[in-house]
């Protein structure tokens, strides 16, 4: 377009030209397509209406509630994941976290006798160090994030069967179990407005913050970040760090819940939770995703094995499910990059 | 007179809107070197890749000779076969397999029941490695090796294949002085066997001294041809080879130069591929306030490893930098920025832009600091600063929110440019910054650049582009060899000159 100068407020001019810049009514299905969520809005949507009409039940007040207990667990794990994805890494050792630092926090309460909160400091600080030792296994040293975290993986849960021997930590303290029990409005587990809280502000954090933009900067293309004045290292242990944090917390509600660490708690945690963001539109190499479409990834994950369950399909059929699931939502991711780099999406 | 070893006649070869070739016809003789020289874009590698084979036939017009038999190659192991063997610019080898599996690579020698004949691919490596006065285990991994080893094993690996014309493209591109030295040793001892070559090189001095006879290139034609034994006249050639062109496009440039801003002291910066090599050895330099400063040299000089080092995008491997006389440290690019430090790379894809990011995203990426308010980045203060950068660098998109993958290379570059000028920038760093460019973003360039120093801000910019270097410079540090060959002051210079001091002549 050409561009006068002649003496148009920039603002005013601004405006006119993003609102042509934007795709009209008809290019609504093309609009749509392009938002990092569409795919997880579309499959949720054809899947609760199928769902219900197989079996009524599924979105009863009471199911929901189930659902979105579930959901809160594995979403305070995906609001780490997303961001550890969208900046171009991985982290498979939180479910060794989360077991690692359940077992540290009851261990503290019970053969330790520290007071309950002591004890929770202390789980949520082994998770920070498992945290910064990822970090800094892929900051510092040339080890893929892969291989770094599956090393950590290893080593947390091996470390969870040193302490344990195979014996779940039982009983633990009724104060602590209390906490997870504690119901909002009557019925709504604390988990949930937990979690959600946690996504909103991971969310604010992303969109709204230098640090959110670094991130994406970083897995869009790393070397562009970087001469661009944004401290790699820095960003990166950050977000390392946090998802340390973060696999800790789930694993000490869910201690709290079950009302005993358990030394197999976590396994394969990991794998669920980048499955959920994936499908919430989170693109596995990097740089593309939102946390509100990994947020709607962790609800279907838990509303997927709710309904499953519900229609009494056997939990050996599930993980098939999940399979082709997380096969769809990349392939869309794929097809969605190819667009861009097309260069036929003009609008983020 | 002498014997014809290849012909090539009349030789057009077409791309999609250009003509690369435009019917070229040259011989070579037998126990001949003959040089190709020609700027980029010239044509030479094009016509190598239809020798070789690479560009099979029936996509070129024209006939090519070799020994008295017409070629038709299909590809590039049926030109290996008729006995033309090419070695590339860059080593192309195995490098996690032995010497001698790269040398027999393809061509193994059998046993009667059809397994490979190690014993046999021993002795073949180490006769042909003899040829190139190379003496090692056979047995070693090509990696270990360093690249002037690596670049004798490729020659050996073409040997082994006895052909009769070797095609070398830049081969001492990543040679020192005395391994070049060496190499042409060894090639003078394969034309002495009765092996006719083809040299490609930038640099005159080794054409020079090596080739018989040199054939220059302009444009996808054939323009002269000089004989050793009448003697070279390096001007001439470079003249040939640069041909005559118009300049119309630069802005008049008048800034007001003032006190010393950079100096770079001893500077010395790794070579990216050859591993415990550097690429810079030892360069200084100085830049002064509202001053453009051009680097010049060859492609591999190490122009851009220079201020990629001083930018802190690579590490240095010695040297000091002072800003306005304090001594200053810089290790990685953040701190560069610190100092008032803008770097516009030469391959805008790989570190310039953002693909995932739209145009707004993209120039806000240095300066997006400086907008928050109250922890949360001031969308309205970033997109009004985008928006002034946007008009002023006049981008054609339809808005901010475009993605910057969609726009054209310029308009990109424009972008890219935005990012850096945001800030306070003191000093800015072009590498290439028209690479790819139309000629009408490429004045606009221009203009911008004569308004920043207006303003005071210093410019140190990279370009093989002559004209461009000569217009726009105040000086020109011209690189070699990994140090500063010659320095021109602003009117010095012509193309002549500052090819021939690249050229290291």
């Amino acid at each position: 377009m050409k561009v006068k100068n002649t003496g148009i407020h920039p603002l005013k001019d601004r405006q006119k030209r993003v609102v042509t810049g934007r795709p009209h009514g008809h290019k609504f299905t093309n609009w749509f397509l392009c938002k990092p969520e569409s795919g997880i809005i579309l499959i949720l949507i054809l899947f609760v209406l199928f769902a219900t009409i197989v079996n009524p039940s599924f979105l009863s007040y009471r199911n929901v509630i189930n659902i979105s207990r579930a959901s809160g667990f594995t979403l305070i794990g995906v609001v780490g994941m997303a961001m550890i994805l969208i900046i171009g890494g991985l982290d498979l050792s939180i479910g060794s976290v989360y077991a690692l630092a359940a077992l540290i926090c009851g261990m503290g309460m019970t053969a330790w006798g520290l007071p309950i909160p002591v004890a929770i400091l202390l789980g949520l600080f082994t998770g920070l160090v498992c945290g910064a030792i990822n970090g800094l296994l892929v900051v510092y040293t040339d080890i893929p994030a892969m291989i770094a975290t599956l090393g950590m993986q290893y080593i947390a849960r091996g470390l969870v069967s040193v302490l344990t021997k195979g014996v779940p930590i039982y009983p633990l303290p009724d104060a602590f179990v209390q906490i997870e029990s504690t119901r909002l409005a009557g019925s709504i587990p604390i988990v949930v407005p937990f979690s959600i809280i946690l996504a909103i502000m991971a969310h604010l954090i992303l969109s709204k913050t230098v640090f959110g933009r670094s991130v994406y900067a970083i897995g869009g293309n790393q070397e562009a970040a970087r001469i661009s004045g944004i401290n790699l290292r820095k960003t990166k242990m950050t977000i390392y760090i946090l998802m340390g944090g973060l696999a800790s917390l789930a694993g000490i509600l869910m201690a709290s819940r079950l009302g005993s660490a358990e030394p197999s708690t976590g396994a394969g945690l990991e794998m669920k939770v980048i499955c959920a963001a994936v499908i919430g539109g989170i693109s596995v190499s990097g740089g593309m995703g939102t946390m509100f479409g990994a947020m709607l990834g962790a609800f279907f994950m838990e509303a997927l094995t709710n309904s499953l369950t519900v229609m009494k399909i056997s939990v050996y059929w599930q993980n098939v499910v999940f399979g082709i699931v997380l096969l769809l939502s990349v392939l869309l991711d794929q097809y969605k990059r190819a667009m861009l780099r097309r260069n036929s999406i003009k609008t983020s | 007179m002498k014997q014809t070893v290849l012909t090539v006649e009349n030789v057009i070869k077409r791309f999609p809107g250009t003509v690369a070739l435009k019917g070229v016809s040259f011989e070579l003789h037998a126990q001949e070197i003959l040089a190709l020289a020609g700027e980029n874009g010239a044509g030479k590698s094009t016509l190598m890749k239809i020798l070789s084979g690479i560009y099979p036939h029936r996509e070129y017009e024209g006939k090519i000779t070799l020994n008295g038999k017409e070629c038709q190659f299909t590809g590039t192991a049926m030109a290996e076969n008729a006995g033309i063997a090419m070695i590339y610019q860059e080593l192309n080898m195995e490098l996690d397999l032995s010497v001698a599996e790269n040398i027999v690579l393809g061509k193994y020698p059998r046993t009667k029941w059809g397994s490979i004949d190690w014993k046999q691919v021993r002795e073949e490596a180490e006769k042909t490695l003899g040829q190139v006065g190379l003496h090692l285990d056979t047995g070693t991994i090509v990696r270990n090796l360093n690249p002037s080893m690596q670049q004798l094993v490729s020659i050996a690996r073409a040997l082994y294949r006895k052909p009769r014309v070797l095609i070398l493209d830049e081969p001492t591109s990543v040679l020192t002085e005395r391994e070049a030295q060496k190499l042409m040793e060894i090639i003078r001892k394969l034309k002495n066997d009765g092996i006719s070559c083809i040299y490609i090189s930038h640099k005159l001095d080794e054409i020079f001294e090596l080739c018989d006879r040199v054939v220059v290139f302009r444009d996808g034609e054939k323009i002269s041809e000089h004989q050793k034994a009448l003697g070279y006249d390096s001007s001439r050639l470079i003249e040939d080879m640069i041909g005559r062109r118009l300049v119309a496009m630069y802005p008049k440039r008048a800034a007001q130069i003032g006190e010393e801003i950079l100096r770079v002291e001893h500077f010395q910066a790794p070579h990216p591929f050859a591993y415990g090599k550097n690429i810079i050895e030892d360069v200084s330099f100085s830049l002064k306030r509202g001053e453009i400063l051009g680097l010049a040299g060859l492609v591999g000089a190490g122009r851009s490893e220079l201020v990629s080092a001083i930018f802190g995008a690579i590490p240095k491997t010695h040297g000091s930098v002072y800003l306005e006389g304090q001594e200053i440290q810089i290790r990685e690019p953040y701190e560069a920025i610190r100092y008032g430090f803008g770097f516009l790379s030469e391959d805008r894809k790989k570190n310039g832009y953002v693909w995932c990011m739209n145009i707004r995203e993209n120039m806000t990426l240095v300066t997006l600091r400086s907008m928050v308010k109250r922890l949360f980045v001031n969308a309205r203060e970033e997109e009004a600063q985008a928006e002034e950068y946007f008009q002023r660098l006049k981008v054609k998109a339809p808005g901010l929110e475009t993605m910057i993958t969609s726009l054209s290379g310029g308009n990109q570059q424009k972008v890219i440019l935005a990012k850096w000028l945001m800030g306070n920038i003191r000093i800015l760093m072009l590498d290439e910054p028209t690479r790819g460019i139309d000629v009408g973003t490429k004045s606009e360039i221009y203009k911008l650049m004569q308004e920043l120093t207006e303003n005071g801000i210093s410019i140190i910019m990279i370009s093989s582009e002559m004209s461009e270097l000569l217009t726009m410079c105040d000086r020109i540090i011209v690189l070699g060899k990994g140090i500063v060959q010659r320095e021109f002051a602003r009117g010095e210079a012509d193309e002549v000159r500052l090819l021939q001091a690249s050229s290291c002549t």
